[in-house]
């Protein structure tokens, strides 16, 4: 940064005065029309960008929220009311579906993930292509013949739902881990099989706690992608009393009196998981790649 | 998230035979038996679904199967039929354009301003970055159902937007259908390209910037002949995932609107949707479907075609 100074400062000596550069730290005396203006910009992009955020907040907190932003007239009651009428239940659902796809991804995405890492393989380089070329397919899109097909199976419910949208993440999880295991020496696991240890062994002793950060990564990745399906649950579950809270929160905005305070409130409730879960992956990949010094040389 | 930083490499060591009888070298690769078995379950998942799914929905698009009726079980193959009406159907042809008006908007939206936010927040207050950064990102995070139920309450009649405008029982969002869902869609992808735009910008060295203002050039003249070439592979990424998330953000689409009023947002996947389980006709909400599965193929095409081409690139940089 010094020397980015010191490099205008020589600028500004051989030209006559010069915009500030974009790399300096904004204090008071370098005040100018473009820094003046690159602020208001930002700061009307970050208001409008908050506005549907702020409502959120204020209305789940009001007691007589509307649709419009006001300041609200404080009570929590609503967090309560917005559980009530089996809605408290859809979020059970919501866990049972997510919790159903995030094991069948993480799973089958961590076996296939090893394979593809550390074996040899005919086709290896196409199957990877396939794969993340899969993994940027909208399969959703598709939910017609999943739906003709489950119908004629029976499987119209909660767990056949929840593998589906396994499914759906599955290519992607399978790309994240790959990556994350390449990065573990394969020196380590030489070592174990020296040792005598054999495949199982080495997955479940050193593979899987050492790409721990890359795993978890991916398997939050999948639950938001269960958590937050609308209509896949919706077409694939026939029981409208096992919906999850996607599904509820949708029902809603369609419901003939609408209670803007409990939308709002069910609205935090709903999201604040996937919030959670995303600041935990953030700090996974953040401390993910220590292991520069497990071996020597 | 990766899917446009990633890179097909040549995947790590490989590592020796260890279920071998002593005795054997170690150091040779081999085909191990136990390798087609860790890929079974995902193998079986994603063929179960990903292949006979789509082959299945290519079969359904030449049949006349429907959701109730009789046809509901006895359904027969009615070879070109189907096709024939989609060919000569004006909502598909609206769905068309409609879609390319969503995704494109998307595209160009969430690339301006995640662009715009990344650029700014080099030389803004700490709070204003907090503010608009934080924002970014959580609509980024939340579901889509949240995103479409916020936008919902924004727009519609006595929302935040309707009494900006003076007029609260204005009804912006069907006033401006399309407008409000493609802002939507937008608001929650700008968080990614933010992202993917401040990454790339501190990796453009400052010494580059340096140089160019030291022969004069004013900050317009460096970001537009000197920022903005250098971040061309990011904005073909950014644009390629923004594309692939927008049609996968049809959800929000039919949570606002259901597609209307009369057709004004009734993008393809949304009308397969309709027409497959509002008007019962399985079928052609099948084929329609498959229209825009080959239209997301060609793209997966793309990306990994990019993703190829730069992994070579970079492999023969490095050479």
């Amino acid at each position: 940064m010094s020397t980015t100074i010191l490099g205008e400062a020589n600028a500004r000596r051989l030209s006559g005065p010069q915009p500030p550069d974009p790399a300096t730290k904004v204090s008071p005396k370098r005040i100018s029309a473009s820094l003046v203006s690159s602020n208001l910009v930002l700061a009307i992009i970050g208001v409008l960008f908050a506005i549907p955020l702020l409502w959120m907040v204020l209305a789940s907190v009001d007691s007589n929220a509307k649709w419009y932003i006001s300041w609200p007239h404080f009570t929590l009651a609503n967090f309560g009311t917005s559980l009530q009428n089996g809605r408290g239940f859809s979020l059970g659902i919501s866990v049972e579906l997510a919790v159903i796809a995030t094991l069948v991804a993480t799973i089958a995405g961590t076996l296939a993930a090893y394979a593809f890492s550390r074996r040899h393989l005919p086709w290896k380089g196409p199957l990877l292509l396939m794969v993340l070329f899969l993994s940027g397919v909208p399969i959703n899109i598709i939910i017609i013949p999943i739906y003709q097909i489950f119908s004629q199976f029976g499987w119209l419910t909660v767990a056949p739902t929840g593998v589906f949208l396994g499914v759906t993440a599955l290519p992607f999880e399978i790309w994240i881990i790959k990556n994350f295991i390449d990065s573990v020496p394969g020196e380590l696991e030489e070592a174990a099989r020296i040792e005598g240890a054999r495949t199982p062994m080495i997955l479940w002793r050193l593979v899987l706690p050492l790409s721990a950060p890359g795993i978890g990564a991916a398997a939050i990745f999948g639950f938001i992608n269960a958590w937050g399906a609308f209509l896949v649950p919706l077409v694939l579950i026939s029981d409208s009393t096992h919906q999850p809270g996607s599904v509820q929160l949708y029902g809603f905005i369609s419901a003939a009196a609408i209670n803007y305070g409990d939308i709002a409130a069910f609205s935090v409730l709903y999201s604040l998981p996937v919030l959670a879960l995303y600041l935990i992956m953030n700090r996974a990949f953040r401390g993910g790649f220590v292991l520069s010094g497990a071996i020597k040389g | 998230m990766t899917i446009g930083t990633a890179s097909v490499g040549p995947s790590g060591a490989i590592v020796a035979q260890g279920d071998a009888p002593s005795g054997r070298r170690l150091d040779k690769v081999r085909f191990q038996w136990s390798t087609p078995l860790l890929l079974l379950p995902a193998a079986i998942l994603i063929a179960g679904v990903f292949l006979y799914g789509v082959a299945y929905s290519i079969y359904l698009g030449f049949t006349n199967l429907s959701l109730l009726g009789p046809t509901a079980q006895d359904y027969q193959w009615t070879g070109m039929a189907n096709i024939d009406r989609m060919l000569h159907d004006p909502v598909f042809y609206k769905s068309l354009w409609l879609t390319a008006l969503f995704v494109g908007s998307g595209v160009v939206g969430g690339t301006f301003f995640g662009l715009a936010i990344a650029v700014l927040m080099r030389r803004t207050l700490m709070g204003l970055r907090f503010l608009a950064g934080g924002a970014a990102m959580i609509a980024f995070m939340l579901p889509p159902v949240t995103i479409a139920i916020l936008w919902y309450a924004a727009s519609v009649s006595g929302g935040t937007f309707a009494v900006l405008t003076g007029n609260s029982a204005a009804q912006p969002l069907f006033a401006a259908p399309l407008l409000f869902t493609s802002i939507a869609n937008m608001w929650s992808l700008t968080g990614l390209t933010m992202l993917l735009f401040g990454a790339a910008l501190r990796n453009i060295p400052a010494d580059l910037d340096e140089a160019a203002s030291l022969e004069g050039a004013g900050p317009a003249r460096r970001f537009f002949s000197l920022t903005l070439p250098l971040l061309k592979p990011t904005i073909v990424t950014s644009a390629l995932l923004l594309t692939i998330l927008s049609l996968a953000n049809f959800a929000i689409i039919w949570l606002m609107t259901q597609g209307g009023p009369q057709d004004a947002t009734m993008i393809l996947p949304v009308y397969s949707y309709q027409q497959g389980f509002g008007f019962n006709n399985l079928a052609y909400g099948a084929l329609l479907g498959n229209v825009m599965i080959l239209l997301s193929a060609l793209l997966g095409f793309a990306i990994v075609r990019a993703t190829v081409g730069r992994t070579r690139r970079k492999r023969k940089a490095i050479a």
